[in-house]
């Protein structure tokens, strides 16, 4: 009877800290659905008006599409970087492994305002504040550390002796590759994609150091504007839409690939 | 695999990091010690300890550093409150819903750090979410202030970070047999002895892990301040920000990124004293 009753009160206890964790995003959902210029508990009336002005705001859709290019050309660059290192670093064992680990997973430890005030003052020197590829070689650098961790991961789970038989049964390296290596690792690399395309498309602390005025992404322009004039609807809209796209990603990812067992 | 195959596999990933991330910290010391030009972008590349001197001798910005250092420990402090129960109940209990759990509670660390604010600013306002519903309840009748002080930022803080406390703790309980709790238990430890001389001790590494990582997030974090704190909580990272950002003073922004930089490497120094005096191997 005892226990029964501390199940349940630890239950509640966990239910309220999870509410804690999920409130403000399920709130910033809730609210773009108010359809008065701010945001009010109760709302006095719903509609879907900001979803459609943002749909229709070319700042924001610029922004966007900005964010968006920026994530996919970072994720796979970063991806495909950090599946390489991982690899080399699982199966070749190299002499000095454990200080590149750290290197690499550097970033995730580290304060990356630091960091972007650094990198700001070198862009300036070099003339590449601002540019396009100043902005993917900050953001490969911010997301290769997430991939790099779970590629390492994966590729110890991967039976070495697996790899080792399809090459004694006659199998040259790049079908051994395609065929047994690729296959394994796949949830891993999927899991990697998502969050480092995740982290580069949320992205505001080291962007909105460096963007400079040509390559606004959403989070840069979103925060600007938080500044200046306070909360716009749009923003809402637009950021309800965000975290629903992340909530989906993350939930077919825990189905599909196990993605938090990963992390 | 040949050294060579695995040095040209690692040898992309490992220079840009040494490169790009690196090797700019070391350049942050070096600016830190030079000077801008009065009235221009230009940089006087002269020795000077102006810049160090500018943040130990005003007030301004050594009222900044230490709210922000007793807002940092405040924050590290509910994280582990939180993260303790949430956590080992994910460990022990949460069962198959276990994995979608730990995805959602990592939610505000790929959201970024800027949605979850803007909901947390319709969470907190005046006419927001709390102050909405408990007028509605006729708790209150005037608003709770809720925005713009040390508590909208402590509970944004705490919500933001709160995933870098309970993702070392799961990895921690997670290794960690449940025999020595079943032991004291039969041996008649009541629940606070098991904790204090069991369960605490053997979960000190995960514990300072999160906590170093909870600390050096909010000592840095700038965004989640000046939003919630609607630019009457002064942080050391916002003020290390604006320097960067819009004053355009990197050398000082540099000292500003340094000096936060020298408390981290101390949070550290004293997060592995504590492991070491104080944790058990199990």
């Amino acid at each position: 009877m005892r226990t029964r009753l501390s199940d349940a009160l630890s239950l509640v206890v966990v239910l309220t800290i999870l509410l804690f964790i999920l409130a403000p995003i399920l709130v910033l959902i809730f609210s773009a659905f108010d359809g008065g210029n701010i945001f009010r508990f109760p709302p006095r009336f719903y509609s879907l008006r900001w979803f459609e002005a943002a749909l229709n705001h070319p700042e924001y859709r610029s922004s966007l599409w900005i964010s968006t290019l920026l994530g996919v050309i970072s994720t796979l660059i970063a991806v495909t970087l950090a599946s390489l290192a991982a690899f080399g670093l699982v199966r070749g064992r190299p002499r000095y492994g454990l200080a590149l680990e750290v290197l690499l997973l550097a970033p995730l430890t580290l304060p990356l305002v630091v960091w972007a005030i650094a990198l700001l003052s070198i862009y300036a020197e070099l003339g590449m504040n601002g540019t396009l590829p100043g902005l993917i070689l900050a953001h490969v650098t911010i997301t290769l550390p997430f991939a790099a961790r779970i590629m390492i991961a994966t590729f110890k789970e991967i039976d070495p002796r697996l790899e080792a038989a399809a090459k004694s049964l006659g199998a040259p390296p790049s079908a051994v590759l395609r065929r047994i290596t690729l296959p394994l690792a796949l949830p891993g690399l999927l899991s990697s994609t998502a969050i480092a395309f995740l982290v580069s498309f949320n992205d505001v602390v080291v962007t909105t150091l460096i963007a400079g005025a040509g390559w606004i992404t959403f989070p840069v322009r979103t925060f600007s504007r938080l500044r200046t004039e306070g909360i716009d609807p749009t923003t809402i809209a637009i950021g309800a839409m965000i975290v629903v796209f992340t909530i989906v990603l993350i939930v077919v990812g825990q189905r599909l690939f196990q993605l938090s067992r990963r992390l | 695999m040949k050294p060579q195959i695995t040095g040209m596999l690692v040898a992309p990933a490992a220079a840009l990091m040494f490169g790009v991330f690196v090797l700019p910290f070391l350049f942050l010391l070096v600016l830190s010690f030079w000077s801008q030009v009065p009235g221009s972008l230009g940089l006087d590349t002269s020795f000077t300890l102006a810049n160090y001197v500018r943040i130990f001798g005003d007030s301004y910005y050594l009222g900044g550093l230490w709210t922000t250092l007793w807002l940092s420990g405040l924050v590290t402090l509910i994280c582990l409150v939180l993260a303790l129960p949430l956590s080992r109940w994910i460990v022990l209990r949460a069962g198959r819903a276990k994995g979608l759990i730990i995805g959602l509670s990592i939610l505000p660390l790929v959201c970024g750090a800027l949605l979850p604010t803007l909901g947390l600013v319709n969470l907190l306002s005046p006419l927001g979410f709390i102050n909405g519903a408990l007028k509605s309840m006729g708790v209150i009748q005037s608003s709770l202030p809720l925005l713009g002080n040390i508590t909208g930022v402590t509970i944004g803080l705490v919500q933001a970070f709160l995933p870098l406390m309970i993702l070392p703790l799961i990895t921690t309980m997670e290794r960690l047999s449940q025999d020595y709790e079943k032991a004291a238990t039969s041996l008649g430890a009541r629940p606070v002895v098991v904790w204090q001389r069991i369960l605490l001790p053997l979960l000190l590494p995960g514990i300072v892990a999160g906590s170093l990582l909870v600390f050096c997030a909010s000592l840095t974090a700038f965004v989640t301040p000046q939003v919630l704190g609607q630019g009457k909580v002064v942080t050391f990272a916002s003020l290390a920000y604006q320097q960067a950002a819009l004053v355009l003073d990197w050398p000082f922004a540099s000292a500003l990124a340094i000096v936060m930089l020298i408390f981290l490497t101390l949070a550290g120094v004293l997060g592995a004293l504590v492991t070491r005096n104080f944790g058990r191997v199990a």
